[in-house]
C-alpha cells in the first residue's frame, strides 16, 4: 500500500513538473515504436520528426514566436502500450497533434479510444494498412505514407499499360506480402490481366525452386515478386534465374535492394524491374536529404522522409489553426491540397509570412505532394526502377 | 483542464488495470490454485478478443462477420470459445508437469497467434478487425470512458466474486490438495486429470473475457496486441508480485504493475532527450528487475496466499452447507 501511495505522489510530483516547464510553449506527441519489434527502425524515424521541429524553432518558431516541445511516447508497436502512451500524451501532457504512432495496429487502437474521442489530429508516417482508410475517425487521422493498396494497384495498372497481360505473382506470407499481392491481383484482373500463378511462401527456406516450377506452369513469361530483395526476395530472385522458369521479373520497393545488383551482377537484371515510392518532380526531396545529412542522419533509412513531413505538416497545420487543437485537422488538408504557393522541407519562415498575409500554401513533402484524400489517405507517387550499372535508375513514373 | 486530462488518464488506467485484472485471476486459478504453469496468456486473450469481435462487428469483406451481436453476446462466445479451445489443449498438455506445461503452452500461445495472422478469411489476418462496437461508445470521450470503467468494474467484481466462491468451496480445497501432493491426492481418490482440465478451463475463459473487454475498448483487435511480452510475461509478473494464490493479491499486482510500466514513463521523460529515449527500454529492466527482487526477497509476493485464516471460513460455509443440506 505504501509503495502505492509514494508512485502515486511520484506520478503526481512528475506532472507538476511536466506542466510547469510547459507554459507558452506548444507541444506535439510523437509516438515511436521505440522498444518492440521496430525498434531499429524508429529512432531514425524520431530524429527525422524532430529535425522539422527544429527547423520551425531556429525560424522563428511557431504562432509568433512560441516554441514547439516534442514529447516522446513509446508505443512498442503494440496497441496496449500505444493507447496507454497516446493517453498520456494527450490528457497528461496536453499535446496538440500527435505524430504517429508506427505501427498500423497501434494507429487504429489509439484513433479509436483516444485520440479521436479527444479530438487531437494525428498523423502517422507509417502507418500502412489499408483498415486505417475506413476509420471513423471524424476526419482527424492522416498520414503521410501511402496506404499498400495503392503501390500494387498502380503497379498493376502500369505492367498492362506496357502490354504485360499475364504474370505469375509470389508474395511473402505478411502483411506487406500479402497487402500488395492482393491489391495488385483485383486492380490486374479487373483491367482484362491474366493472373496465371498466385503464391505465397514462407520466409526463410534454401530453395522455392517448386514453388517456381508451379508458378511458371501457368505459362506466364514475367514473374511479379511482392518480397524483401535483402532475404527470400534475392533467393528467390536468384533461383528463378538461374533456371529460367521467366523471362521478366517485377518487384514492388522491397526488392529495389543493392543487394540484388550485388549478389545477382548488372548483366543478369536487364529483365528486371521494380516499382517504389518517389517525390515527384519537385526539389524537396533533396533539399530534405541534404539537411538530413547535416543533422547526422541516413536519408536512405525507411519512413524518414514520411516522418519529416508529418512533423512539418502538423506545425504548418498549428500556425494556420492558430493553435486551435480543434481546427488542426482541416488545416492539415489545407497547407497540402495541391493550391497555393509551394512550400518545401524547411521552408519554414515563408510559409509563417504567407500565413500571415492570408495567403494559400501547399507543403511538398520530402516523400511525396501528399494531397490528402478524404479519407486522410496520400495517393503517393511511384517510380518504375531498372538496374542501371551497379544502382537503380528511374525508368518511369507511375500514375 | 489539466484536472480533466489527470482524470481521463486515471480512468484509463483503472480500465486497462481492470482487464488485466481478469486475465491475472484467470492465471491464478490455473497457477495460484491448481499449479498449472500456463504461459500461452496471450493465446487465450487473442481468442477471446477475437472471437467477440468476430460476433459483434458489421460486415466486412476482409474477414468473417456480419452477425451484429449484442455485445453481451460477444462476451459469452469469448468465454465459450476460450473454454473450447482450452479443453483440448488441456486433454494435451495437462498431462506435462510444470515446466513442460510452460513449453507446450508458449507454443500453443504461438499457433494462435500464426494462425490469427494467416487465416486472413476468419480474423481478417494482419489487418485485424476493426468498428468492434463499444458500449456507451457514443459519449463524449470522458463518459465513454467512465461508462466503460463501470462496465470492467462490474464485470471484475463478479469474476472476483465467483472465484472467491468457487475456492472456498469444497472444490477450491481439492485443487489446492491436488497442487502441494498430487500423490495424496489421487489416494484419496481425486480424479486429478479431470480436475485440472476444469480449473484449466475456468481459468482460460476468464482470459478469454479479458481478451474480449480489450478488443471492445480499443474498437479493434490486430495481431500485434497478442505480443507474448504485453500479453503473457507482464500477467506473470502481476500475478507473482501481488501473491500467486490470493486473488486480492492478484488484483493489487496488476495495479501495482501497470501503475509502475505506465507512469513510470513520466519520470524518465523528465531526462534530457537523448537519455529519456533510451531509458524507455529500461522500463521493460525494470519491470524483470522487480521480478527477480520479489521473487528473491519475497517469493510469496505483497500478498501471500492465506493459510489457516481462510481455513477457518472455509469450515463455516462448509457447516453451512451441511446444515442446509440437512
Amino acid at each position: 500500500m505504501l509503495k502505492k501511495i509514494a508512485l502515486a505522489a511520484g506520478l503526481f510530483s512528475a506532472t507538476a513538473l511536466a506542466s510547469n516547464a510547459a507554459q507558452a510553449d506548444v507541444k506535439i506527441g510523437l509516438l515511436g515504436g521505440i522498444s518492440g519489434p521496430i525498434a531499429a527502425m524508429a529512432p531514425p524515424m524520431l530524429v527525422s520528426s524532430k529535425l522539422a521541429i527544429q527547423q520551425v524553432n531556429e525560424q522563428g518558431g511557431i504562432l509568433g514566436g512560441q516554441k514547439i516541445v516534442t514529447v516522446v511516447g513509446d508505443s512498442a508497436c503494440n496497441p496496449q502500450n500505444g493507447v496507454d502512451a497516446a493517453t498520456k500524451l494527450v490528457n497528461i501532457e496536453q499535446v496538440v497533434g500527435l505524430i504517429g504512432p508506427h505501427c498500423s495496429g497501434s494507429v487504429l487502437a489509439v484513433a479509436n479510444s483516444v485520440t479521436v474521442p479527444a479530438g487531437i489530429a494525428l498523423i502517422t508516417p507509417s502507418g500502412t494498412s489499408p483498415e486505417i482508410t475506413g476509420l471513423e475517425d471524424k476526419g482527424l487521422v492522416f498520414r503521410t505514407v501511402p496506404s499498400d493498396d495503392f503501390q500494387g494497384r498502380s503497379l498493376a495498372r502500369t505492367l498492362l499499360e506496357l502490354g504485360t497481360k499475364k504474370v505469375a505473382v509470389a508474395y511473402l506470407n505478411n502483411d506487406y506480402g500479402s497487402g500488395l499481392a492482393n491489391s495488385f491481383k483485383a486492380e490486374f484482373e479487373a483491367n482484362g490481366g491474366e493472373i496465371a500463378g498466385y503464391s505465397a511462401h514462407e520466409d526463410g527456406k534454401a530453395s522455392y525452386r517448386s514453388n517456381l516450377a508451379e508458378l511458371s506452369r501457368g505459362g506466364a513469361d514475367t514473374l511479379v515478386i511482392f518480397d524483401y530483395g535483402d532475404g527470400t526476395g534475392l533467393t528467390i530472385l536468384r533461383q528463378a534465374l538461374e533456371n529460367g522458369f521467366f523471362t521478366n521479373y517485377v518487384g514492388a520497393d522491397g526488392m529495389k535492394s543493392d543487394a540484388i545488383i550485388r549478389e545477382l551482377g548488372t548483366e543478369n537484371l536487364t529483365t528486371f524491374v521494380t516499382s517504389s515510392p518517389v517525390g515527384e518532380k519537385s526539389d524537396s526531396l533533396a533539399v530534405f536529404n541534404k539537411a538530413y545529412i547535416a543533422a547526422g542522419g541516413n536519408p536512405d533509412a525507411i519512413f524518414v522522409t514520411s516522418s519529416y513531413d508529418a512533423a512539418f505538416l502538423m506545425a504548418l497545420a498549428l500556425e494556420k489553426a492558430g493553435g486551435d487543437a480543434a481546427k488542426v485537422s482541416e488545416s492539415i488538408v489545407a497547407v497540402s491540397n495541391g493550391q497555393g504557393e509551394a512550400i518545401l522541407p524547411g521552408e519554414w519562415k515563408k510559409a509563417v509570412e504567407l500565413i500571415a498575409a492570408g495567403k494559400d500554401i501547399d507543403y511538398k513533402g520530402a516523400a511525396g505532394d501528399l494531397n490528402f484524400d478524404r479519407a486522410g489517405d496520400v495517393p503517393g507517387s511511384y517510380g518504375l526502377f531498372k538496374v542501371d550499372g551497379d544502382t537503380f535508375a528511374l525508368q518511369q513514373t507511375l500514375n | 483542464m489539466e484536472l480533466i486530462g489527470l482524470l481521463n488518464y486515471a480512468v484509463f488506467m483503472a480500465i486497462f488495470i481492470g482487464i488485466y485484472s481478469l486475465l491475472a485471476l484467470g492465471l491464478n486459478i490455473q497457477w495460484g490454485f491448481s499449479g498449472l504453469f500456463n504461459a500461452g496468456i496471450a493465446g487465450f486473450f487473442a481468442v477471446g478478443a477475437y472471437s467477440s469481435a468476430i460476433v459483434t462487428a458489421p460486415e466486412s469483406s476482409v474477414h468473417l462477420g456480419g452477425f451484429q451481436m449484442p455485445v453481451v453476446v460477444g462476451w459469452i462466445a469469448a468465454m465459450i470459445a476460450a473454454g473450447l479451445i482450452a479443453w483440448p489443449i488441456g486433454k494435451v498438455c495437462l498431462r506435462f508437469r510444470s515446466d513442460y506445461l510452460a513449453i507446450a503452452t508458449i507454443g500453443v500461445a504461438e499457433i494462435i497467434r500464426l494462425i490469427v495472422k494467416s487465416e486472413g478469411w476468419l480474423t481478417g489476418g494482419a489487418r485485424g478487425i476493426n468498428k468492434v462496437p463499444r458500449p456507451f461508445g457514443d459519449l463524449s470521450y470522458l463518459y465513454s470512458q467512465l461508462a466503460y470503467l463501470a462496465l470492467v468494474i462490474a464485470i471484475v467484481f463478479a469474476v472476483y466474486w465467483a472465484i472467491e466462491r468457487q475456492i472456498s468451496a469444497p472444490w477450491g480445497r481439492m485443487m489446492r490438495g491436488i497442487r502441494d501432493n498430487e500423490d495424496a491426492a489421487t489416494a484419496m481418490g481425486k480424479d486429478i486429470k479431470a480436475r485440472r482440465l476444469e480449473a484449466f478451463i475456468f481459468g482460460a475463459a476468464i482470459m478469454g473475457l479479458g481478451g474480449a473487454l480489450f478488443a471492445h475498448f480499443n474498437r479493434s483487435i490486430t495481431p500485434e496486441a497478442i505480443d507474448p511480452m504485453i500479453a503473457t510475461f507482464l500477467i506473470w509478473i502481476m500475478l507473482i508480485l501481488g501473491g500467486s494464490g490470493n486473488n486480492r493479491g492478484a488484483l493489487l499486482g496488476v495495479a501495482v504493475v501497470w501503475i509502475i510500466w505506465s507512469a513510470s514513463e513520466f519520470l524518465t521523460d523528465q531526462l534530457p532527450t537523448e537519455y529519456a529515449i533510451q531509458a524507455k527500454y529500461m522500463r521493460v529492466f525494470v519491470i524483470g528487475l522487480l521480478l527477480q527482487l520479489v521473487l528473491r526477497f519475497r517469493p510469496e509476493g505483497i500478498l501471500p496466499e492465506p493459510q489457516g485464516v481462510s481455513s477457518r471460513t472455509e469450515t463455516k460455509t462448509f457447516q453451512k452447507q451441511e446444515s442446509a443440506a440437512k
